[in-house]
């Protein structure tokens, strides 16, 4: 089904940009006409008007998609140089060797333009798409990894106590099983990061935003938050009034939970935690803010891509959520047309913080 | 002894969930039926007469959409949804076709067994012949007769709008109410601007009952799919 609508997604855009195509090439072509006509007026100089169309034809290469319409705009100028600005002028003519021998050279000219500019587009596409290609079967091999360890500690404890169900106390049993809960707990987070990535990864990276309100959002994160932090207080800091920002809740979800687990995980010392949301202008803007031992100068510049550079390192068996944590908010926010950000605090401590646009409300009665 | 028990019946095509399932189930005191398949659950629905069922939404030989459409057609035996985390849409028709409530899997027994018993519980009082006498969860109480909201004895002005969003939810407590369920129950016709305004009363009700994120004593949010009294624990 989903692959019906990608295809009836890519149909109508096509559609669209046919017609943005066709406004381009009438726009450039008839501007460059009345220019022309300025010129021959003014000038009375022929030799610009052939750069003219060729810098037109040169310009509708570039904002269009396709050769077709290179090639399209390179005949019209033609006939358009053939028929107003060669003699005799507003007629038709091809029989005059020098008018012939110009109207082909233009055509020629215009088309290998139009070709060249739209060779290149096509090529910076295919890398394009080759890089993110790359980086994905990068994340794939590292995931793959990393799932490893934690089946091994399942299937291990699991065998044990099956194999050695008489020989074991109820408490190593136990003891055993806590790990099993444990390991797939992570197991499960890996997966719901994982779902996260696939969700973005359509063909633009444009999730389908709904507005969500965001006390609503809020609460969700935090009723989850505490059911698997039951220890950890978070601090909530968020305006009164009713704010509602379009977004793929699911996704934000995301980040929020992973920002404030990746808080109780790895900042050491920490005694409190805050999350924070305040607008500024048409926006809205998301802050964790831990008081904890704050990251190292170094790390900072690669927080956010360092689950794959730190794969170079051979595996030392530590589970580390927290880089592709932090991979998956940077890929959700950038899906949203947002950016991630991290700042040590001089008073310790990390702030993780992101903005996203909010929804106008209008002052309608909603009795 | 064994004849009042609840009666459940899964309808689950994955062996593995369905064995821990029917597990947690009867450990717990329940009678516990299972099927593999749609076809087979429709048939035992019928035959079994069921106290609850437990459904998979992803079954292979029939959209688990479609089974609830079919069961609805001749029972109103409670249905909670077994659903994975991606297909919110899949939850929120299944929600407006009638199942009761939904657990995402993947799911902690214990969140299952309090859903089962909410869900048991709540399938009862629910009548639909008319709300009177008293609503009450934790320190929120509803007196229908005198169409009055108390929350620790203490009287809250609702507007009209807000306070038959309240009751209509507390008509259905436990259960998920879904944004489309609780617009035709308000406004009885819906447009583009309905889920916004729904959402405007909702903030408006959460304030006025004392709610704070992360602690919603009295109605949970469901984002995305819509909102649950809780029901009197």
């Amino acid at each position: 089904m989903s692959h019906w609508l990608k295809r009836i997604e890519k149909k109508s855009k096509h559609s669209k940009s046919w017609k943005k195509d066709i406004l381009y090439l009438t726009l450039i072509l008839s501007a460059s006409f009345l220019l022309s006509l300025q010129i021959q007026t003014l000038f009375h100089a022929q030799s610009l008007i052939s750069t003219i169309f060729v810098l037109a034809v040169f310009l509708i290469s570039l904002v269009t998609q396709g050769y077709i319409w290179g090639i399209v705009s390179s005949l019209i100028s033609m006939m358009a140089v053939n028929y107003a600005f060669t003699f005799p002028y507003f007629t038709f003519n091809f029989t005059i060797p020098e008018n012939l021998f110009s109207a082909i050279v233009m055509l020629f000219v215009t088309s290998m333009t139009s070709t060249l500019t739209t060779k290149i587009k096509e090529q910076e596409k295919i890398k394009l798409e080759s890089e993110k290609e790359k980086m994905r079967a990068n994340l794939l091999r590292a995931i793959s990894h990393d799932l490893r360890t934690p089946l091994t500690t399942i299937y291990g404890s699991c065998s044990a106590i099956i194999e050695n169900y008489d020989l074991l106390s109820k408490d190593q049993q136990l003891k055993l099983l806590e790990e099993v809960r444990e390991d797939s707990q992570w197991l499960i987070r890996m997966v719901e990061n994982l779902l996260s990535v696939t969700r973005i990864d359509g063909e633009k990276v444009n999730v389908i935003k709904t507005p969500t309100v965001l006390e609503e959002l809020i609460d969700t994160v935090l009723v989850k938050f505490q059911k698997r932090y039951p220890n950890q207080e978070v601090t909530v800091d968020i305006p009164d009034e009713f704010i509602s920002i379009p977004m793929d809740a699911v996704l934000i979800e995301q980040v929020l939970m992973n920002l404030l687990e990746n808080a109780v995980q790895h900042a050491k010392g920490m005694t409190q935690l805050t999350l924070k949301v305040f607008t500024s202008g048409t926006k809205a803007i998301f802050e964790v803010t831990d008081d904890g031992c704050g990251i190292p100068k170094e790390q900072m510049s690669h927080l956010f891509t360092g689950y794959l550079e730190k794969r170079n390192t051979p595996a030392d068996g530590q589970k580390n959520s927290m880089g592709i944590g932090l991979s998956v908010c940077a890929a959700i926010l950038k899906a949203h047309g947002g950016e991630i950000y991290a700042e040590n605090q001089k008073s310790g401590g990390v702030t993780f913080g992101f903005s996203l646009e909010k929804e106008e409300i209008d002052g309608k009665n909603y009795e | 002894m064994s004849s009042n028990k609840y009666r459940i019946l899964i309808i689950e095509d994955e062996l593995n969930i369905r064995s821990f399932v029917k597990t947690i189930l009867e450990t717990n005191g329940y009678q516990v039926l299972t099927s593999g398949t749609g076809k087979q659950g429709e048939w035992m629905v019928t035959s079994h007469c069921p106290d609850l069922i437990i459904l998979d939404l992803g079954l292979p030989d029939m959209d688990g959409v479609e089974l609830i459409k079919k069961i609805r057609k001749f029972s109103g035996v409670p249905i909670i949804v077994l659903s994975a985390r991606t297909d919110e849409n899949d939850k929120v028709s299944a929600l407006d076709l009638g199942a009761n409530d939904y657990v995402t899997k993947p799911f902690g027994t214990a969140e299952l067994l309090a859903r089962v018993r909410a869900t048991l519980r709540n399938s009862h009082h629910s009548t639909g012949n008319g709300l009177y006498g008293k609503f009450v969860v934790k320190d929120m109480e509803i007196d229908y007769d005198r169409r009055i909201v108390l929350v620790k004895h203490q009287e809250i002005k609702l507007t009209q709008t807000e306070y038959n969003i309240v009751t209509l939810l507390s008509e259905h407590a436990g259960r998920v109410l879904t944004y489309a369920f609780i617009i035709h129950a308000i406004w009885g016709t819906a447009d583009s601007g309905s889920i916004k305004k729904l959402q405007v009363n909702m903030a408006n009700i959460r304030k006025k009952l004392g709610s704070k994120p992360g602690d919603n004593q009295y109605i949970s949010n469901e984002l995305g799919v819509g909102y649950r009294m809780y029901g009197n624990e």
